[in-house]
């Protein structure tokens, strides 16, 4: 794959992703409901068998958690790992432990067909907190957002809006964390801004 | 603004009106007055107005019948300028200050029309009458229309953007309610105790439904206590969302059901509550909200309509439906007439009788077709001093802008039978009550069944197709005692499947008393021949009379839908909500049918209007759609390139320079690629890393070509086919190492394609040991080409030797480019000696720079989408969306080199096909003007002969047309049938406003066919 067996540089030359969109859209930020910018992390996707014992042993050794088997989960160790599919894996990282730990998987799971790729690039994160952020997110999101259907330690790749998004409920700290494709993050971050802004006037 | 002291039908005391808060309005520009808790049409009325427009065809002066959603005529303008909303019934309007509402109908005014000569020749203007008459001439048709299309609609559209806010809100629930009344706020009440999450939504501004307009009282208190009670109890609960000026107007599939919340219904001048109760904000710009919510279980119950009584002039301003008239008195403290005259079949209309009275107004008599009257009620009408005219029916009316008196006649109790009118009654107002029709609408939008009720004389719920129940009065229940016990029932019921347990309660008591049975009366008789007296209205809004539906059944109509398209029954604002029962009725009795078989029309969402700006929501402007960018964009931007829409990407369509336009930025641009290098953002392009043990075998089924042939390190244009064997999508087939590949799409192709490919891998080949990841997003890829672009490369600095025989033309190569690292494609779009760099998004605006930088000396051109569709099209390159179409092979493109003979792929076997083989297909081949100066508009048609009558054969159409600098002419290229084959001979493009122009077919190529320049 491209990087392959190259360390991405930790170069003056790479900008935050969502440097440019910090102050183009009015935050909102009171006690109800908060957007963030979060800061960039490193991604990675792993596709593999979950029939594949040794293989799922082997990148729980390598991550130092389990790799989440039950649909719509995610497991938090010193990484977040999010169930994506039945054989598809999200890793939520340091950027500086990405390209070590995309290495350390790829020789941990030779002996099986997987498939790590670095996607740190490819995503920018969203957080979004507050009693109020449940409600904001249901303007645009149709999955039953109820703590009882959907809590923490739970997490989807949905729609929020018109942007494919992946939706994380945590409780520790409590709230939402929405990782989207990057070129989305401009789009999405308008429109979680407009949402927050006419909930906080209409209630 | 001045304002009147009086409202001369204003009741002293009573209603649910705050009398300490006048709110000024007006009406026509006329300056009125009414009290916070009115709408529109009770302050109308409160003012004495009872003119509020004129019918649809005959333009007959109209009065307010209703009190709700059924009301036909009293259709309005509401607010002016942007904000304005036409179509709206003045008695689904809220008062606020300032409202500003006029009439629809009428010119010069709704008081005087000169339309109304057309009810004096209401004859001729029977059931399609436009159908019959505006046939002919044919090619008339289009002056027809402006002038139909002018006297039809209720009012106008703005035409200024809306100010408005409009949102979406998502819901789930296990018991949506649909309907505050008694029998909802029971089955809430019953729901919501039992634990189960509750959303309740009601149209009106409070809940309560028809007990608003009752004088009855429930558990020995007046009913307002108990609905007090059980909506502070509702709000209690942290699991029920009370939804107020919430109308359920949806039930689609997969129970979810679709709500619109009116949450500041004034324009926003004042601002509304969002759930019922909640503090008001001093800002709220969220004009309506639609919720969407996926019920577990629902209940519906929406009340049921009264519907009106058929007889001679039936719609004359101060006729008024009983039910209205006891919700203006009850519930808006209005009193609409001086002396009433109550006409009925049915006991409920009495109490309207006892409400006028008891209100102050003379009731000179109920008429009562029934020769038995009224059991309990009738009694106490008698104790008032009402008389009650048994066996009797209004077979006439008299006034034109206000009722003025009645016939009354013996009735015999038979339709056909001729009723001569014996008495004449004074009056300024007749209540009418034909029964109720229940509103069965959400439960057939849902898929239910209906069935006729011979005892209660309407359609009932029958069996649900859907998790839904019905209770009330629109489930046949006919007094409160009933409803109330019927809202329990439903909400047990509904908190039982969901596999609660329901708590133990009962319904509150109420005083219940025996009443009569309704009576058939679809119509009365007229004195004269029924298709020739006086006009006996069924649909108000669209002036459907008896007469109509009868002469629709005399003509062949059999089919309700038939007549209902025929006779415009049903159709407008209202739906048919007051007429369709009727109007089914008596097609029945021409047809000599029973009701049930006659049926009902279908109903369909939406239950009442709603606006374009709520189901728009959030998406409007900057959210229309999202709009992706690249990670270059913020430099494309700062460099000034107006930018392509293409899908949702944006994408820098030309870098001018020093204020050119497009054709001299590109024109530049062009030859800055040709003669030195250009620079492209191509991040767009979809990447799919596909990687696995059964990788090249995957890949042969899908693309075209020799994959397995492939070394590593090597490049190959890819095309892939659908199963139709048409041109699907292409791009850039690369094998990383041994079993990895990396694929590149079409921009637009990006997520289909991986769609695509999953789809096979998952359902048809779950064999195949393959995984995609999708590294669109991850990767930027910026295209670097000219014949100085090596040098640039150079200047950079590269891990790795970029001569042409250590890294070729068509090739691929990971790389350390200016420190950063790549995968260097040898690839051209251009035709050019080329490079496309993959680099991760995170260091692409790095790298971009650095390029730009380096490439100084060489004058490095930034290019947009503009230049490289003109470069690809001098060299023939196709564009997938552009060139093709769906029904375009790779043969018809001149592909066959691309398609392998020794192996199957997808679409192969659809190339042999007697069709795909036909050798006069459209072709691809370039076009030259003959004038050498006309660029063809693409999408311009070719024809053989300049000169052929019309309709003229086509041959061909043009679908990419430039003008080339390099070339010094324009090039096209053209899809043609038989093109091949046909090179050097002209054809016409047929242009708009000029002769056809001559053109040549020449091959498909205009720049280095050899392909020298991309190899060097």
């Amino acid at each position: 794959m491209p990087g392959d067996n190259v360390n991405m540089p930790e170069t003056s030359e790479r900008r935050p992703r969502l440097e440019t969109l910090v102050g183009t859209a009015e935050s909102v930020d009171d006690a109800r409901v908060e957007i963030q910018v979060l800061p960039d992390r490193g991604f990675l996707n792993l596709r593999l068998d979950p029939r594949h014992d040794d293989g799922i042993a082997a990148a729980a050794r390598v991550l130092g958690q389990a790799l989440p088997l039950a649909a719509n989960t995610f497991t938090t160790g010193v990484h977040r790992v999010y169930w994506c599919g039945p054989d598809e894996w999200l890793i939520d990282a340091d950027v500086e432990r990405t390209a070590s730990l995309r290495s350390e998987l790829a020789g941990a799971l030779t002996d099986c067909h997987a498939a790590i790729n670095d996607v740190s690039s490819g995503h920018a994160a969203f957080g979004i907190v507050g009693n109020d952020a449940r409600i904001v997110l249901a303007k645009g999101c149709t999955l039953d957002l109820d703590p009882r259907a959907f809590g923490a330690g739970q997490c989807a790749r949905t729609n929020l809006a018109r942007a494919t998004v992946l939706l994380a409920i945590a409780d520790d700290p409590p709230g939402c964390k929405i990782i989207v494709a990057r070129s989305f993050a401009d789009y999405l971050h308008r429109w979680l801004a407009l949402a927050a802004r006419q909930r906080d006037a209409s209630s | 603004m001045t304002i009147p002291a009086v409202q001369p039908n204003r009741l002293p005391r009573g209603g649910r009106i705050d009398r300490t808060r006048r709110l000024a309005f007006t009406f026509d520009g006329k300056p009125c007055e009414g009290f916070a808790g009115d709408t529109l049409a009770s302050a109308l009325i409160a003012n004495g107005v009872s003119l509020v427009g004129r019918s649809f065809k005959l333009r007959r002066p109209r009065g307010i019948v209703g009190s709700g959603a059924e009301e036909p005529n009293a259709i309005m303008q509401i607010g002016e300028g942007a904000a304005a909303q036409p179509n709206v019934p003045a008695t689904q309007v809220e008062l606020y200050e300032g409202l500003v509402a006029r009439t629809t109908r009428g010119w010069p005014g709704v008081s005087f029309d000169v339309g109304a000569i057309n009810d004096v020749f209401g004859r001729v203007l029977g059931a399609g009458f436009y159908y019959k008459t505006f046939m002919y001439p044919r090619s008339w048709w289009r002056y027809y229309e402006h002038a139909i299309r002018r006297s039809a609609g209720f009012g106008h559209a703005p035409g200024e953007p809306d100010q408005d806010r409009y949102e979406h809100m998502n819901a789930h629930c296990d018991v949506l309610v649909a309907g505050g009344g008694p029998a909802g706020l029971m089955a809430a009440l019953t729901a919501a105790r039992s634990g189960a999450r509750v959303i309740l939504a009601d149209e009106q501004t409070e809940f309560g439904g028809s007990l608003l307009a009752s004088t009855e009282s429930i558990a020995g208190a007046p009913a307002a206590e108990w609905i007090a009670a059980v909506g502070s109890e509702l709000r209690e609960h942290p699991d029920c969302t009370l939804l107020s000026r919430s109308t359920v107007f949806g039930y689609h599939d997969h129970n979810f059901l679709t709500i619109v919340e009116r949450c500041a219904d004034d324009g926003g001048s004042s601002g509304g509550g969002t759930v019922e109760g909640s503090p008001q904000s001093a800002v709220n710009p969220v004009r309506e909200r639609l919720w969407r919510v996926r019920a577990r279980q629902v209940i519906l119950t929406q009340g049921s309509f009264e519907r009106p009584l058929v007889f001679c002039n039936n719609d004359r301003p101060g006729v008024m439906l009983a039910s209205a008239v006891s919700a203006w008195i009850n519930r808006y403290g209005v009193l609409p007439g001086r002396r009433a005259v109550v006409f009925t079949n049915n006991d409920s209309a009495y109490r309207t009788a006892i409400d006028l009275a008891d209100a102050g107004a003379e009731v000179a008599a109920i008429v009562d077709s029934r020769g038995g009257g009224a059991a309990e009620l009738g009694r106490r009408a008698r104790e008032r001093g009402i008389a009650v005219l048994e066996g009797h029916v209004v077979s006439d009316l008299t006034g034109r802008r206000r009722v003025r008196g009645v016939s009354v006649a013996k009735w015999y109790g038979e339709s056909r039978a001729t009723v001569s009118p014996a008495i004449r009654i004074d009056c300024d107002l007749v209540c009418m009550s034909g029964g109720y029709s229940p509103a069965v609408h959400l439960h057939s939008q849902a898929g239910g069944r209906l069935a006729w009720d011979d005892e209660r004389l309407c359609f009932l719920p029958a069996e649900s197709r859907q998790a839904n129940l019905s209770a009330g009065a629109g489930n046949g229940s006919q007094s409160l005692e009933e409803c109330l016990a019927d809202g329990l029932r439903a909400g047990k019921e509904a908190v039982s499947r969901l596999g609660l347990k329901a708590v133990a309660m009962s319904a509150p008591a109420t005083s219940p008393f025996a009443e009569n049975p309704i009576e058939a009366l679809w119509r009365v008789p007229a004195a004269r021949d029924p298709d020739r007296c006086a006009k006996q209205f069924i649909d108000f809004q669209n002036d459907t009379t008896v007469a109509d539906i009868r002469l629709a059944a005399r003509e062949g109509y059999r089919n309700v839908e038939h007549v209902k398209r025929y006779t415009a029954l049903g159709f407008g604002t209202d739906q048919g909500k007051l007429g369709n029962i009727n109007g089914m009725a008596v097609l029945a009795e021409t047809l000599g049918k029973a009701i049930p078989e006659v049926g009902t029309t279908t109903f369909r969402p939406a239950y009442t209007p709603v606006s374009f700006g709520v189901g728009a929501g959030e998406s409007v402007g900057e959210l229309y759609d999202p709009v992706r960018k690249t990670a270059v964009h913020e430099w494309h931007e700062a460099a000034g390139a107006p930018m392509e829409v293409v899908g949702q990407w944006r994408r820098p369509w030309y870098f001018p320079r020093n204020g050119e336009d497009l054709h001299a930025a590109v024109a530049r641009e062009c030859l800055a690629v040709r003669n030195s290098v250009g620079l492209m953002d191509a991040s767009t392009l979809g990447k799919i890393d596909a990687c696995g043990p059964d990788v090249i075998e995957f890949l042969e089924r899908i693309y075209t070509h020799d994959v397995a042939g492939m070394k590593v390190g090597r490049c190959a244009y890819g095309i892939m086919l659908g199963e139709d064997g048409m041109l699907m999508d292409d791009g850039v087939v690369a094998r990383l190492a041994e079993h990895r590949f990396y694929l590149t799409t079409t921009t637009g192709g990006a997520a289909n394609v991986l769609g695509w490919l999953e789809k096979w891998l998952q359902t048809e080949w779950p064999d195949l040991q393959v995984y995609l990841t999708s590294l669109t997003e991850q990767y930027s890829t910026l295209a670097l080409a000219g014949p100085e672009s090596r040098k640039v490369l150079d200047r950079l600095g590269c891990n790795i030797p970029l001569d042409n025989d250590s890294l070729p033309f068509m090739t691929v190569r990971q790389a350390v480019l200016a420190g950063m690292p790549v995968t260097l494609f040898r690839v051209s779009f251009s035709g050019e000696l080329a490079f496309e760099i993959n680099i991760a998004s995170d260091l692409a605006l790095a790298m971009w720079k650095t390029l730009m930088e380096a490439g100084r000396e060489f004058d490095i051109t930034p290019y947009g989408t503009e230049t490289m569709h003109v470069l690809r099209a001098e060299k023939g390159f196709v564009i997938v969306g552009q060139d093709t179409d769906g029904s375009v092979t790779p043969v018809d493109l001149g592909m066959n080199w691309l398609l392998s003979k020794n192996k199957d792929f997808l679409g192969r076997r659809s190339l042999g096909r007697p069709d795909c083989v036909r050798e006069d297909r459209k072709q691809l081949v370039g076009l030259l003007s003959s004038d050498a100066a006309t660029v063809l508009p693409e999408g311009t048609q070719l024809i053989e002969e300049p000169g052929s009558p019309p309709p003229v054969p086509m041959c061909g159409h043009v679908t990419s047309s430039y003008r080339s600098a390099h070339l010094g002419h324009p090039i096209a290229l053209a899809l043609v049938a038989g093109g091949r084959a046909r090179r050097g001979e002209t054809v016409y493009a047929a242009l708009p406003k000029r002769d056809p122009l001559p053109v040549r077919i020449v091959a498909p190529v205009f720049y280095d066919a050899g392909g020298q320049r991309q190899h060097a």
